[in-house]
């Protein structure tokens, strides 16, 4: 009875490195000639929903795209410290981009859906990957789509254009197109700001649901949001990460008066 | 409460104050409050407003000075070349010239512009009252045609004032019209038809005769195919397998093929004995073979069906013959096919060229000062003048790769040249050359299209640039490279200066294509379209039936660029409305 009311979050100080799935040391990041993160040290727990908060501009889409090393989408920049997925740092020189990027998925703040069918859409990963069977793309389709909860609404048409969806559908069927390369890591960059509220609400049940398979990043403008869906929550400020927390305690009692300021709606 | 009056009053003078605008761009004439809006007829408000009227008419008569002209461009053209297809009634004109003695030297030209051949007359000679009868086909009307020829002859003499003339221009209904099967025309009254020494003046013996020559083309045909060719091929084999020309089997052989050739001559002989004689305006009667007929009617005897009839056979023989009469008559198929075939092999050559250059600049190109520079060049090779490239192709495919290629392949036939003169490949390269700054600048137009997210989108799943850029880059840039390729070709259709210097002519015996191996000869001089219509414009001017020919050749260029120019633009809207319906 009284484990119903026990939330299984455990305070950062405690996760031990086997339930870390991403550890970053002193990362710096700048781009454009512009210092956008500034020695950033996380450690990202497994299997649970972190929120990464913040003014526009302070660096947490820099810090999301660092993990999978979207940055360098970005003509020049420069970055040192470490990130390390799996106890790998993904800055090697070794490190091969385009399979670390195919075991991290990635939902960006618009739905992007390629103009292609739907099923193509969901089965482009893997077919980069070199999958030619058609019924392992088919299982696979269907998996990753009932796992973003569309299957219903789509199973019929399939082969149609992926535009013909509405925005809240778009950003399920990403999310799937996401999630049809089985990922570790799931990246989502305010998903739901081009939402509606309805919708809202029916993609953060999904993302709740999501985290029993994989560790959830979620870069949100939406206090209510990252109170309610995450497990913990960062804080960032001007490119430096103010706080580090449960969502718990980080929401309720800050220890920083930063973050008070901020999440009472101060200043941001 | 008195704030939010406040806001309410402020709100409602801005309402009137847009009124006021709205009013402004109107005339005074519809402006409905007139001088009660005093205060704002200050003379700054009088001069904006009507500024602004004035420059709305500027750049109305702007548009309309341009719509005006393209339309009567076209107008003009469709005019001119439709006049090709449609049939010509027969006049006589008759032409009394009286000279005053005292100018016994004024020279007179009869040009008579409707006529192929002109009647000169040599100015030496000494000038005395005349009368002429010359027959003529015409679109215009009797009146119309009266006009002309009286002007034309008041402006053909130097001397003003020492002559009496007088046109009569009477509608010759009983002439026919004889073309024969080389393009030549005939216009001239029907004197007999003849079978040898017999004539006979009935033309309804006409029908008869020609199945007659048909009946017999048809017999030397046979006689052509199943027995003098093998005949010939027998003896042939003979002659490889040396046997002696005095065996019995080589003799007979041989008197079998004489007496079949015999008989072929004497088929050949009865229908040469079939002709059609025909008097013509200058009292000549000519003599035509029934063979050598095409067609054999009264011009302003057609009906409306039969002149619909006639239309749809000029255009079909306009379409599919070849020049004759040089490029007086017949059709222009060997242009349009020359000119589709250099426009398909330049295309094969531009879009591979084209769009990987674009590609190249626009995905992988480092974003710096060599990259512009090279852009800029891009453009800039737009504006290069086309004849430039033709002496560029002149200069290096003709004479510098051709003749590489004629002294490593084909040495034997030097020193006559294979590769090394201008042809269907150099023509091809060149405007393919010509053409490929349209597909870079449009291909990387598609590129940048394509929206940064959807690449952000492709890499996030683990695609590598390469990838990105085939899977999902190209096919949305496909529209852009496709209404490229297609600007090009019409560009290439309607260019004439380079290909007069690499390979087109105005007049080629053989199409590029053919039966004999290695079938698509690329080295061959080849007809285009462009060059045609050039070369037709410096042909004899007033000769109508030739300018018209001219603007037929036009017309049909026209139709065909707007086609492509048409078929790019839903091209673009189709592979838009799939692709980018973001």
């Amino acid at each position: 009875m009284f484990k119903l009311f026990e939330r299984e979050v455990l305070s950062v100080d405690e996760i031990s490195s086997a339930q870390t799935s991403i550890s970053v040391q002193d990362l710096c990041v700048s781009l454009n000639g512009k210092n956008v993160l500034k020695n950033i040290n996380i450690r990202i727990p497994k299997n649970k929903i972190t929120a990464l908060i913040g003014q526009s501009g302070c660096g947490k889409t820099t810090l999301l795209n660092s993990f999978n090393r979207m940055n360098e989408f970005i003509s020049s920049h420069t970055i040192s410290g470490e990130v390390n997925i799996n106890g790998r740092n993904i800055y090697d020189k070794r490190e091969r981009v385009s399979k670390l990027r195919s075991q991290i998925g990635m939902v960006f703040q618009r739905p992007n859906p390629f103009p292609m069918s739907i099923y193509d859409n969901v089965s482009f990963g893997l077919r980069i990957q070199g999958e030619k069977k058609r019924r392992v793309l088919d299982d696979s389709v269907e998996k990753a789509l009932r796992k973003a909860a569309l299957w219903e609404e789509v199973r019929d048409r399939l082969f149609d254009s992926a535009l013909t969806l509405s925005g809240g559908q778009q950003q399920r069927l990403m999310i799937a197109r996401a999630l049809a390369l089985e990922p570790e890591i799931l990246l989502l960059d305010e998903p739901t700001s081009a939402l509606d509220p309805l919708t809202t609400l029916y993609i953060e049940e999904l993302i709740v649901e999501l985290k029993k398979q994989c560790t959830v990043i979620i870069v949100t403008h939406n206090m209510q949001q990252a109170a309610r869906v995450s497990d913990y929550a960062a804080f960032i400020h001007m490119g430096e990460l103010i706080e580090y927390s449960d969502s718990d305690s980080l929401f309720t009692m800050p220890a920083k008066q930063q973050t008070e300021d901020y999440i009472t709606g101060r200043y941001g | 409460m008195a704030s939010k009056q406040e806001q309410g009053i402020v709100q409602a003078d801005y309402g009137q104050e847009r009124m006021r605008n709205q009013f402004k761009t109107l005339g005074p004439m519809n402006d409905p409050s007139g001088q009660s809006m005093g205060p704002f007829y200050t003379q700054e408000g009088f001069r904006e407003k009507y500024l602004g009227s004035l420059l709305e008419v500027l750049v109305m008569l702007a548009c309309a000075i341009i719509l005006i002209v393209l339309v009567s461009t076209i107008v003009f053209i469709a005019v001119q070349g439709g006049r090709y297809f449609a049939p010509m009634s027969a006049f006589q004109v008759t032409t009394f010239i009286q000279h005053d003695l005292n100018t016994a030297n004024a020279s007179i030209i009869v040009d008579d512009s409707t006529k192929a051949d002109n009647t000169k007359k040599d100015r030496s000679t000494k000038q005395t009252d005349s009368t002429s009868i010359e027959y003529m086909l015409s679109h215009e009307s009797q009146e119309t045609l009266t006009n002309s020829i009286t002007q034309k002859l008041d402006n053909q003499f130097i001397d003003t004032g020492s002559r009496n003339i007088t046109v009569v221009v009477a509608s010759a209904d009983d002439l026919f019209l004889l073309s024969t099967v080389s393009g030549q025309k005939f216009l001239g009254e029907f004197d007999s038809l003849q079978n040898g020494e017999t004539e006979m003046d009935n033309l309804s013996q006409l029908t008869p005769m020609k199945s007659t020559v048909a009946s017999l083309q048809q017999n030397l045909n046979d006689i052509q195919i199943s027995r003098l060719t093998p005949l010939h091929r027998e003896i042939n084999d003979l002659n490889v397998k040396q046997v002696s020309q005095d065996t019995e089997l080589y003799q007979r052989k041989l008197a079998e093929f004489y007496q079949w050739q015999s008989h072929a001559n004497t088929i050949k002989q009865q229908i040469e004995s079939y002709r059609i004689n025909l008097r013509l305006d200058t009292n000549e009667v000519i003599s035509i073979g029934v063979l050598n007929m095409q067609e054999f009617y009264q011009p302003n005897k057609l009906n409306w069906w039969e002149s619909l009839g006639y239309s749809v056979e000029q255009i079909y023989i306009f379409l599919s013959d070849s020049p004759k009469q040089a490029s007086t008559s017949g059709g222009v198929f060997p242009a349009i096919f020359g000119t589709i075939l250099m426009v398909i092999i330049m295309a094969i050559v531009v879009t591979p060229f084209g769009a990987i250059s674009a590609i190249y600049l626009h995905e992988y190109a480092p974003a710096n000062r060599l990259t512009e520079i090279i852009r800029i060049s891009v453009s800039n090779m737009a504006a290069v003048p086309s004849v430039v490239y033709g002496v560029f192709g002149l200069g290096f495919f003709v004479y510098v790769l051709g003749g590489s290629i004629d002294s490593l392949l084909y040495s034997d036939n030097l020193p006559s040249p294979t590769f090394g003169t201008p042809g269907l490949l150099w023509a091809a390269l060149t405007m393919g050359i010509l053409t490929l700054p349209v597909v870079i600048v449009s291909t990387e137009e598609g590129l940048s299209r394509v929206p940064k997210n959807l690449r952000a989108g492709a890499l996030a799943l683990g695609a590598t640039k390469y990838e990105t850029i085939k899977k999902v880059v190209l096919p949305m840039a496909s529209p852009g490279i496709l209404s490229g390729v297609i600007l090009a070709i019409a560009r290439a259709a309607g260019e004439v200066a380079p290909l007069i210097l690499v390979g087109a002519v105005k007049f080629a015996p053989t199409l590029p294509i053919d039966g004999e191996f290695p079938y698509v000869h690329f080295e061959r001089q080849f007809m285009h379209l462009g060059v045609f219509i050039y070369d037709g414009a410096f042909h004899n001017q007033t000769e109508t039936q030739v300018s018209s020919l001219m603007f037929a050749s036009c017309m049909l260029l026209l139709i065909i660029v707007f086609l492509l120019n048409i078929s790019a633009i839903i091209i673009r809207k189709r592979l838009r409305d799939k692709y980018e319906r973001l």
